[in-house]
C-alpha cells in the first residue's frame, strides 16, 4: 500500500471537514461562525503581528514550569512512597482523594491567596499534572516482584544501587503512562488558570476575542490550543511506547 | 481432636491475624490523617491570613453550610446539569462509537476528528460557546455534553471493534439483522469498555460544570465556591468543594460496584486518560 493510498482516507475526511466548516461559516452570521478560509486569515494576522507567538511562549512556558515542577514531585516522592510500606499504606486513601478532587474547583482559593502573578499559575497547572504522575509511579513501584528485591539484596546491593538498578528502571514505564495522563491534565490546568487567574497566554487571546465578538480569532485560537493538545498527546504516546517496550 | 476441629481453629487463627493486619492499616491511616490535618492547621494559623481555610474552621462552618438551602440548591442545579449532559453524551456517544467500532467507513471518516478532539482540553471551547449561547445554563450543559461526549466514543469504539468475532460470526450464522446484531451481541459485549468511558467521562463532566459555572457565573456549586471565596468564606466554600469531591468518588463506587455485580467475568484495568 502505498503511502498516498493509506492516508487517503484521513485526506479525504479532513477536505470534507474543512469544506463543511467553510459551507456552513458561510451561511451564518459572522458573530457565531467564520468560515476556515477567514479563521486562517486572522491566524496569519495574529502570527505577523507576533501577538500568537508572544502568546504561545506564554502559555508554553507557563505549562512547562508546572509540568516539570510536577514530574520532579511525583515521580520521587512515588518511588519513595512505594518503598517505605508504612508511609504508604498510611497515605494511600488520601492519595486517593486528591486524586478524585476536581482541582479546578481549587482555582478560586488559589486565586484569593496568591492573587495574580505567575506563581499561582504554575500550581494550577502543578496540582492538575502532579497526581497522575504520583499516582502511576506508586502502582508501577508496588508491582515490583519481591524475588528482584530479594535478589538484588542476596548480592549486598546497597540502597542506592537498589533504586538506581532494581526500582527507576521497572518503575519508569508506570511514571510514562503518568506522564501521557499528566500531559492532558497539565494542558486543562493550563487553560484554566489563564482564564481564571490573571489572563496571558492563548487562553487570554481567545478570551478577548471572545468578548470582543472578534470569532475569527476565538477561532484560530482554538486552532492553536487544539493543534497543540494533539501534538503534545502524540508526543506522550510516543514517550509511554519507548519505556513500555520492555515493560511486558 | 479432630481434623475438621484443626481446620476450623487454624482459620480461625488465620481470621484473627487479618483482622489484626486490618486493624493496624487503620490505625496508620488514622494517625497520618491526624497529622495532615494538624499540619494543615498549624501551617495556616501561623502563615496564612485568618480567612484561609483551615480543618477546624471547615468542621466549625460545616453544620452551617450543609443546613444552608443555597449550598444545596447549587449542588442539585449543577448535578441535574451533569446528570442530563452525560445522558445526552451516553445517547450520542454510543451510537456514534458504535459506528466507528463497527463500520470501516465510519472509522476513516471519524477517526481523527474523534482523537483530535479528545486530545483538546474542552474548556477552551467555553467563549466561543457563550458566544453562541450566551451567560446561561445551555452553555454549562453544552460544555459538559462537548468534555464527556469523546472519552464516550473512544471507549465504545474500542469496545466494538474488540468483540470477539466468534459472537459475531455465530449471530451472522443465526441470519441475526444488522441492527439487532449491533444492539444485542455488539453493546453488550463492549459494555466493560462503555463503563470505564462512562468513569471518565463523569469526572470530565464535572470539571465542565464548574468551569462553565466559573465563567458564566450562572447558579451551581462552582459558583458557590467563586462566590465564597470571593467574600472571604474559604471555610463555607471548602464544603463544597468537599461535597464535589465525595460525589465523584461516589459516582466511580456505584460504577465500580455496578461492573463487579453486573459484569463480574470482565473486569478491565481502568482506560487510561
Amino acid at each position: 500500500m502505498s503511502i498516498v493510498e493509506r492516508h487517503a482516507p484521513f485526506l479525504l475526511s479532513l477536505a470534507a471537514g474543512i469544506a463543511l466548516w467553510e459551507i456552513a461559516g458561510r451561511s451564518v452570521n459572522p458573530v457565531f461562525l467564520v468560515p476556515f478560509s477567514e479563521t486562517l486569515v486572522r491566524l496569519w494576522e495574529l502570527a505577523v503581528s507576533g501577538h500568537l507567538v508572544a502568546q504561545f511562549v506564554s502559555s508554553a512556558t507557563l505549562f512547562v514550569a508546572g509540568f516539570a515542577l510536577a514530574f520532579a514531585v511525583g515521580m520521587p516522592l512515588g518511588l519513595l512512597l512505594a518503598r517505605v510500606r508504612v508511609i504508604r499504606v498510611a497515605l494511600e486513601p488520601y492519595i486517593t482523594i486528591l486524586y478524585a478532587t476536581p482541582m479546578v474547583a481549587l482555582i478560586p482559593f488559589i486565586l484569593s491567596m496568591m492573587g495574580f502573578g505567575f506563581a499561582p499559575k504554575v500550581l494550577v497547572v502543578f496540582l492538575f499534572a502532579v497526581f497522575p504522575i504520583l499516582y502511576n509511579t506508586i502502582e508501577g513501584a508496588r508491582s515490583i516482584k519481591p524475588e528482584l528485591v530479594e535478589v538484588a539484596r542476596s548480592y549486598r546491593a546497597g540502597e542506592w544501587a537498589l533504586w538506581r538498578e532494581v526500582m527507576l528502571p521497572y518503575t519508569l514505564p508506570f511514571t510514562m503512562t503518568g506522564v501521557r495522563q499528566a500531559i492532558g491534565r497539565g494542558l486543562v490546568g493550563m487553560v484554566a488558570a489563564e482564564f481564571f487567574l490573571n489572563p496571558t497566554g492563548l487562553g487570554q487571546l481567545i478570551m478577548v476575542a471572545g468578548q470582543n465578538f472578534d470569532t475569527g480569532g476565538v477561532f484560530a485560537g482554538i486552532l492553536v490550543i487544539g493543534l497543540l493538545g494533539v501534538a503534545l498527546m502524540r508526543l506522550g504516546l510516543i514517550v509511554e511506547r519507548r519505556f513500555a517496550r520492555w515493560r511486558d | 481432636m479432630t481434623v475438621s476441629g484443626l481446620d476450623s481453629s487454624r482459620a480461625a487463627l488465620a481470621a484473627e491475624a487479618r483482622s489484626a493486619a486490618w486493624l493496624s492499616t487503620m490505625v496508620q491511616r488514622l494517625i497520618a490523617g491526624l497529622v495532615i490535618l494538624l499540619a494543615w492547621e498549624l501551617v495556616v494559623r501561623g502563615f496564612a491570613p485568618a480567612y484561609v481555610a483551615r480543618p477546624t474552621g471547615i468542621l466549625m462552618a460545616m453544620p452551617k453550610a450543609l443546613s444552608n438551602p443555597a449550598l444545596w440548591h447549587a449542588a442539585a442545579a449543577t448535578l441535574a446539569a451533569v446528570a442530563q449532559g452525560l445522558a445526552i453524551a451516553i445517547l450520542l456517544g454510543t451510537a456514534i462509537g458504535l459506528a466507528i467500532g463497527r463500520s470501516s467507513i465510519a472509522d476513516r471518516m471519524l477517526r481523527h476528528y474523534v482523537n483530535g478532539f479528545y486530545a483538546v482540553p474542552m474548556i477552551v471551547i467555553l467563549p466561543l460557546l457563550t458566544l453562541w449561547l450566551g451567560y446561561t445554563g445551555a452553555a454549562r450543559l453544552a460544555t459538559i455534553v462537548f468534555a464527556a461526549l469523546f472519552a464516550i466514543i473512544v471507549n465504545v469504539a474500542d469496545g466494538a471493534r474488540s468483540v470477539p468475532r466468534e459472537y459475531v460470526e455465530v449471530a451472522r450464522a443465526f441470519r441475526s439483522q444488522r441492527l439487532r446484531m449491533l444492539f444485542e451481541v455488539v453493546l453488550p459485549a463492549s459494555t466493560p469498555y462503555f463503563l470505564a468511558g462512562l468513569r471518565l467521562a463523569a469526572g470530565r463532566a464535572l470539571i465542565g460544570a464548574i468551569v462553565a459555572e466559573f465563567f458564566t457565573a450562572i447558579a451551581g456549586l462552582g459558583y458557590f465556591i467563586l462566590y465564597a471565596t470571593r467574600t472571604f468564606r474559604h471555610d463555607e466554600a471548602f464544603v463544597a468543594v468537599i461535597l464535589l469531591t465525595a460525589f465523584g468518588l461516589a459516582f466511580d463506587a456505584l460504577v465500580g460496584w455496578g461492573t463487579r455485580r453486573f459484569l463480574p467475568w470482565y473486569r478491565r484495568d481502568e482506560k487510561a486518560e
